[in-house]
């Protein structure tokens, strides 16, 4: 038992969890030292953008992740 | 500020938050259901998905938004932001662990987040300890949110209202509704609260924009910004003191702190899937800070001489938009403050008498309902409200020290989630070794290296948790088995090894 894990064990659950994982770096050093420039896109500031940007991501990578749950009727 | 019609707009809102608060119960649910923890605690479980996306988004939006999110903008700039990504995140944790909460709850009837950690572990003193700790961190955040509403009144009457009446008036509203009604009222209430502050947020910021700029677009506010004060549209702020390591170390240790109140919210869905779809959508709420942001940048260059940054909101309504918009905001401001220590001080009281008393005084289960509803009044009016009227200095210390304990839980939530063979002993000395360090680095040697000491205590108590729970009995293979049918439906992997292992699937977990 010492070694057992819980682990994704589809090609889809693996997806999800690369793509949680790449929405976590996204908003976190060093990717943001990337977009940390007193730069405006849209009227904005490019660190303003960015935030929203990832904080939808999460709402699509959500949407996606349902469908996969929901098709594999995980429930 | 002459005009009474901030402060009228202001108790209209209290107003009907308690009518809303007090019908919460509806007809189906008679005064001895609510007598029920089922029912009293997580509304019976029957929270549909809007409810729900309303309730966590506005308990997650606190008088911060209103005060504190203008405040950092004013003093620091964009740093503010790492709370939206923070909240976002939580949205994730949410959908991966919210409907796992849901089953846990159902099928062995858990109400309360210790409740959950005394099962798995089999161990009552775990779980009481992690009710009582808990119960210090939500104490502070209950405390700081009164606060913030006593002085909302205070500001919205011109000081008719003082501080320790705005307290007793806002707790005895809340108390009113939260014992009829439980965490029904808080459902509805957080409900009208979310849909307000969102209305809210946008009027002000608009407006505010509008008599900036003259234009209803942000671009103006930050061209002006960026001409003059470029340093607030980067990291590490104005104040020099958001560096990379600490925006991303706060997010972290913020995304991993589960708070009980989130696990009673989860629990109250109606089904694992409304946690799912609620929590898909929770992210666009957020929307709800920019605005407020936005003022907060426009304070920079409007109110340069701001004794009190988390007032630049308040102080630019005043002195720049209608009196009903300041009606607004303080109503705004007052929901935002109730939406999140109601539920605070409802988990409270909840989790005391479940898993402290109860098990302690061997208590019923309808004795324990009952103990649940009016241990309110005592937590309200002789803890809360002595320590918001005093407003300790070393409060915000404490709700520090608090939120970095919350953390340092998380190998308890690693053992119900993901590793098998996490042990009882393993997770009390992880947490006991984590919560010093936090201690230390939040008190004696604040964030070293610029690393939040949440972060700090993680470091310390992951390795001693693995470690002493390899050396120390696991808990009963039969208990392990049920908690992962649900936390791993499609069985565990053996690290090390290409098989996949199947044996939850035969029943047995080696």
């Amino acid at each position: 038992m010492r070694r057992l894990f819980v682990l994704p064990n589809s090609r889809a659950g693996w997806g999800l969890l690369i793509a949680f994982v790449a929405l976590v770096l996204a908003g976190t050093w060093p990717v943001i030292g990337l977009v940390n420039r007193a730069t405006l896109v849209m009227g904005l500031p490019l660190m303003v953008v960015w935030s929203y940007c990832v904080i939808f991501a999460c709402v699509v990578v959500m949407l996606i992740g349902n469908r996969i749950v929901e098709r594999n009727d995980h429930e | 500020m002459n005009s009474i019609w901030p402060l009228l707009i202001t108790l209209t809102y209290v107003a009907v938050a308690m009518v809303i608060g007090l019908h919460a119960r509806g007809k189906r649910a008679s005064r001895a259901d609510m007598n029920n923890l089922e029912e009293w605690g997580v509304a019976g479980r029957s929270m549909g998905p809007i409810t729900l996306y309303l309730l966590i988004a506005a308990g997650s939006v606190s008088a911060y938004t209103f005060m504190g999110a203008p405040g950092w903008a004013y003093s620091k700039g964009v740093a503010v932001f790492y709370v939206a990504i923070y909240l976002a995140y939580l949205a994730l944790v949410a959908w991966y662990f919210g409907p796992k909460v849901w089953e846990f709850g159902e099928q062995f009837g858990h109400v309360t987040q210790a409740s959950a950690i005394a099962d798995r572990y089999q161990s009552p003193a775990l779980g009481a300890l992690a009710a009582l700790v808990m119960a210090i961190g939500s104490v502070a955040y209950a405390v700081l949110q009164t606060i913030g509403s006593a002085y909302i009144l205070f500001v919205m009457s011109g000081g008719l209202i003082p501080i320790w009446l705005g307290v007793l008036l806002v707790l005895a509203c809340i108390a009113v509704y939260l014992y009829a009604s439980g965490q029904r009222a808080i459902g509805r209430t957080n409900a009208f609260q979310g849909v307000l502050m969102l209305f809210v947020a946008w009027a002000v910021g608009l407006w505010a924009v509008n008599s900036a700029t003259g234009g209803m677009s942000f671009a103006g506010v930050f061209e002006r910004i960026q001409t003059e004060h470029g340093e607030f549209l980067t990291l590490p702020g104005a104040g020099g003191d958001m560096s990379f390591s600490f925006w991303t170390t706060s997010i972290i240790v913020s995304m991993f702190s589960f708070m009980p109140p989130v696990w009673t919210q989860w629990m109250s869905a109606s089904s694992a899937r409304t946690i799912r779809r609620s929590a898909t959508w929770l992210p666009t709420y957020y929307v709800v800070i920019l605005p407020m942001v936005v003022v907060g940048f426009i304070g920079i260059y409007s109110l340069p001489e701001l004794a009190r940054a988390d007032t630049v909101a308040l102080e630019y309504a005043m002195q720049h938009l209608p009196v009903v918009l300041v009606g607004l905001l303080g109503a705004g401001t007052l929901a935002a403050s109730m939406s999140s220590s109601e539920p605070f001080i409802h988990s409270i009281s909840l989790s005391l008498s479940k898993d402290v008393l109860q098990p302690a005084l061997k208590l019923t289960d309808g004795v324990t309902g009952k103990l649940a509803r009016r241990l309110i009044l005592p937590i309200m009016f002789l803890v809360v409200a002595p320590l918001a009227i005093a407003e300790p200095g070393s409060l915000v210390m404490i709700l520090l020290v608090g939120l970095g304990f919350a953390s340092q839980v998380l190998p308890a939530f690693i053992g119900m989630f993901f590793w098998p063979r996490a042990s009882r002993l393993g997770v009390m000395a992880g947490i006991v070794a984590g919560f010093l360090i936090t201690v230390a680095f939040t008190t004696l040697w604040p964030h070293p290296l610029g690393i939040h000491a949440g972060f700090w205590g993680l470091m310390v108590n992951l390795p001693v948790f693995v470690t002493v729970s390899l050396f120390t009995p696991a808990t009963k293979a039969d208990v392990v088995e049920r908690f992962f049918r649900i936390a791993a439906p499609q069985g565990l992997t053996r690290l090390g090894r290409r098989e996949e292992q199947r044996d939850l699937e035969t029943g047995h977990v080696p």
